[in-house]
């Protein structure tokens, strides 16, 4: 816990990812981003990260779909990943968990939340 | 990044969404629906809804959350496509654009109470009959199993040798907490019993960091139940063994507490109350959750198998059709540009400079040379975009149209990734809208005379986009009625633009509607709007350093064909030598360039000489006395001829002393650095550091046919 978190963000919305990285960057978050699950595999590829957070709907690799690519392999495995999604109903967490998930922050999301839930995963 | 520019991106993004989404729609409606194309409209709405939300544009929030939920169900199938619903979607699309706009408080927020009902009925009238599921009961403790139990902290993966010795802190800690604590402490308000089971460490969860994070919020661990560990050969590493009992406060609130194995869910036990018996142990289920992602593994070990269904199943990522990109601030862009443009400038200097000594032929200048000219198309290309971007516009002007004049128009569009400058793709939506409302308003005909005259009754407006030799052309094409001549003839001397007795060709009378303040329509439509249309259009074509032309057929409809440059800074030339000046002649209106024999040339009465080419005439205009040059060729004979394509005028012979040069040219405003000049489109640098203007084709042709050459300005700039 001495390191600073290192987070990737996957959101192909840039408003989001502005978002994203002003709210975690400015609470001492080291934060690397990507605008789909096909950049983010290229990125997980070179780089090391202590939390992944990711969009849900996104073009040419979803956000289950990387969780999928990433749970395959040993090196994710226990990696927490967290889902942004917009709805909230138990059926959604489920499937989010289902999927892979470690938890998921509901969009709109504020900073303290999005923050929170960052540490209650970060090992 | 302050959240003004956040939001500035979010702006961008909508107008991203919503093209993206109007186009996705058109595609529909055209019979594409697929699920990409279907998925692509969903994630444009939903990306908006994302942003509304996070920046608290309410309306523009409720109203995305509606149609997202309608586009949901197309999406899954649980609502047919059909064309009234695209046509809803497309309604609500518009409406959404709306909303964007008064998000951005350009514009009102729109009254949507009709359309969401209509966008409710619309997936209710399909969804109804499978209502969602109720949402599952809250997690409750599993019943009673039995079994061995041992610590929980030895992951397989290894962790950290800290965080192992944090997690061994721990659970000793935990374990030998004395119960006395209990007693020191104020009574404990309420007691939380936890127990994770197996699933708690699954996807990367870790349940220490919930259990010190329930310790932040001031919780007491008062009892650890360690009754279940097994022995040690039984023990399974995956299974949850231990329980504890924490004691809160009574200012804790217990949705707090909650909140912490909000993410776990079932996966671990909880249970409230000093009553409440300790949840039980649930040991892992024989295929553990961790395992089953594993199962590819034995089968891709197997050599030479065929993929196996297990190892393909991961959704096999679509085509990486979509490039990557990255936003660059446009002003930084610009001036990269420039730089390039000097760097030509630069580097064409040079060439010459070394020319002259002799050292033209240098190996490193040729590489230098072709470098540039790399570097030049590559930051030409930067700014290049698609003019689909346009294109998408016009169906919405297209639904506008047909609602305020009745006329149906199927639109067929091509060319849409044809790539050209930014600045020309925004400058151009304006004379496009412009050329579309006039051929809906005035050229294509009314259902009945087209039925009458045997066209079907749904006029076409066809738009297409093409390369064509370092220009670009866009036409529009309407199979409507063609230009009334008649009407615009008699138009034009009514407004007093020509004479009674003008003998006009063709294209001279259908290039009258271009003149300022024609408007061939005999009631003014609110589409149209009032005399502010054609000519705007031509000098907006003509700001963009391009020309528009029309071809008219009676009967079967107009195509106005609009050749722009790839790009506004850097254009193909003619530099010209006409007595003492170098003037550069756009490439774009020279057809072809001919030394003619004396005979070629013929007089026409006592200032005018026309040249037969290939047995059409044309009139030879000499360009030294166009821009007043002194000392030039005067005799054509004698001279070069370049025959030019004008808009207004046809064609025309300009007569120069030489062409000394063809090449790509920095085109400088004039407007700028001095004032407009009329004939002159700009001024450019040559190789050996002179100006020299470049010339206005088509106004100095027209000028010098009607006679009103010399052109005073022009001398005076030259």
């Amino acid at each position: 816990m001495t390191q600073t978190t290192r987070i990737l963000t996957v959101d192909d919305s840039p408003s989001m990812r502005a978002l994203l990285n002003h709210a975690l960057s400015t609470q001492g978050f080291e934060v690397a981003q990507a605008e789909d699950g096909l950049a983010a595999l290229d990125w997980l590829a070179l780089n090391e990260v202590d939390v992944v957070i990711t969009d849900i709907n996104m073009p040419r690799l979803d956000g289950f779909g990387l969780i999928e690519r990433l749970r395959e392999g040993t090196r994710h495995r226990d990696r927490p990943i967290l889902v942004l999604t917009t709805e909230s109903s138990d059926e959604k967490k489920a499937r989010a968990r289902e999927a892979g998930a470690t938890g998921w922050i509901v969009k709109p999301f504020d900073a303290a939340k999005l923050v929170a839930a960052v540490r209650r995963v970060a090992h | 990044m302050t959240s003004e520019e956040i939001q500035a991106i979010f702006f961008a993004e909508c107008e991203e969404s919503l093209a993206a989404a109007e186009s996705g729609l058109a595609a529909c409606k055209a019979g594409t629906q697929d699920s990409d194309t279907v998925n692509a409209v969903f994630r444009a709405v939903h990306s908006i809804k994302g942003g509304a939300g996070a920046f608290g544009y309410v309306a523009l929030q409720a109203f995305t959350h509606t149609f997202e939920t309608l586009l949901s169900d197309v999406r899954e199938g649980a609502v047919p496509i059909t064309e009234p619903l695209v046509d809803l979607l497309l309604r609500a699309l518009d409406t959404l654009s709306d909303h964007v706009g008064a998000a951005r408080g350009l514009a009102e927020v729109p009254d949507d109470v009709g359309l969401l009902a209509e966008l409710t009925a619309a997936q209710a009238a399909n969804a109804g009959a499978a209502p969602s599921p109720a949402p599952a009961a809250p997690a409750a403790p599993e019943p009673v199993a039995t079994a061995p139990a041992t610590t929980s902290a030895d992951e397989d993966t290894g962790g950290d040798p800290f965080d192992l010795d944090a997690m061994l802190d721990d659970i000793t800690g935990a374990m030998d907490a004395p119960k006395p604590a209990l007693d020191a402490a104020p009574a404990p308000a309420w007691l939380l019993k936890v127990r994770p089971h197996a699933g708690a460490m699954r996807n990367g969860g870790e349940p220490l960091l919930l259990l010190r994070e329930l310790a932040a919020l001031g919780a007491r661990c008062i009892e650890c139940d360690c009754g279940a560990v097994p022995p040690l050969d039984t023990l399974d590493p995956g299974t949850g063994y231990l329980g504890w009992a924490f004691a809160l406060d009574a200012d804790v609130s217990e949705a707090s507490a909650r909140d912490i194995f909000e993410f776990v869910g079932d996966d671990c036990g909880l249970a409230i109350g000093s009553d409440a018996p300790m949840p039980a142990v649930r040991p892992a289920p024989p295929p553990t959750p961790v395992a089953a992602p594993a199962a590819p593994a034995p089968a891709a070990a197997q050599p030479g198998a065929a993929p196996t269904p297990a190892a393909a199943a991961p959704a096999p990522p679509a085509p990486p059709a979509l490039g990557q990109s990255i936003r660059i601030e446009l002003g930084k862009l610009d001036k990269l540009i420039d730089a390039v443009g000097e760097l030509v400038i630069a580097q064409a200097m040079m060439a010459q400079r070394l020319a002259g000594d002799g050292l033209a032929v240098k190996e490193e200048l040729t590489i230098l040379e072709g470098l540039t000219r790399d570097i030049q198309e590559s930051a030409m290309s930067i700014r290049a975009q698609p003019i689909g971007s346009v294109f998408s516009r016009v169906p919405r002007i297209l639904r506008e149209l047909t609602t305020s004049t009745g006329k149906h128009v199927r639109l067929e569009v091509s060319g849409e990734s044809t790539e050209l400058d930014k600045t020309v793709i925004e400058r151009l939506g304006e004379p496009l809208t412009h050329l579309i409302r006039n051929a809906v308003d005035h050229g294509i005909e009314s259902a009945e005379a087209r039925i009458a005259s045997g066209k079907p009754a749904e006029g076409t407006l066809t738009l297409s986009a093409e390369h064509r030799s370092g220009r670009i052309l866009i036409r529009i094409g309407d199979d409507g009625a063609g230009i009334n001549r008649e009407r615009v003839f008699a138009k034009a001397v009514e407004k007093g633009l020509i004479a009674p007795d003008a003998q006009l060709s063709k294209e001279e009378i259908d290039h009258l509607i271009f003149a300022p303040g024609f408007s061939t329509a005999a009631t003014i439509t609110n589409v149209s709007g009032r005399g502010v249309g054609m000519d705007v259009v031509r000098q907006n074509v003509k700001e963009l350093g391009g020309r528009i032309t029309i071809d008219s057929e009676p009967g079967s409809g107009t195509t106005f064909t609009l050749t722009l440059p790839l790009t506004l800074a850097i254009s193909d030339g003619m530099v010209v030598n006409v007595g003492d000046q170098t003037l550069v002649v756009p490439l774009a209106n020279v057809v072809e360039s001919l030394r003619p024999t004396q005979t070629e040339v013929q007089g026409l009465g006592a200032h005018r000489a026309m040249i037969n080419v290939r047995g059409k005439f044309i009139p030879v205009l000499p360009l030294h006395a166009a821009v007043g040059a002194q000392g030039a060729i005067e005799q054509a004979h004698e001279g070069v001829l370049i025959v030019v394509e004008t808009e207004g005028a046809g064609r025309a012979a300009l007569l120069v002393d030489a062409i000394c040069d063809q090449r790509q040219v920095v085109i400088k405003s004039l407007d700028t650095h001095y004032r407009s000049v009329e004939g002159v489109s700009g001024a450019t640098i040559l190789g050996d550091g002179m100006v020299a203007l470049i010339v206005d084709v088509d106004s100095l042709v027209a000028r010098s046919l009607s006679g009103q050459s010399p052109s005073p300005l022009l001398a005076e700039a030259a």
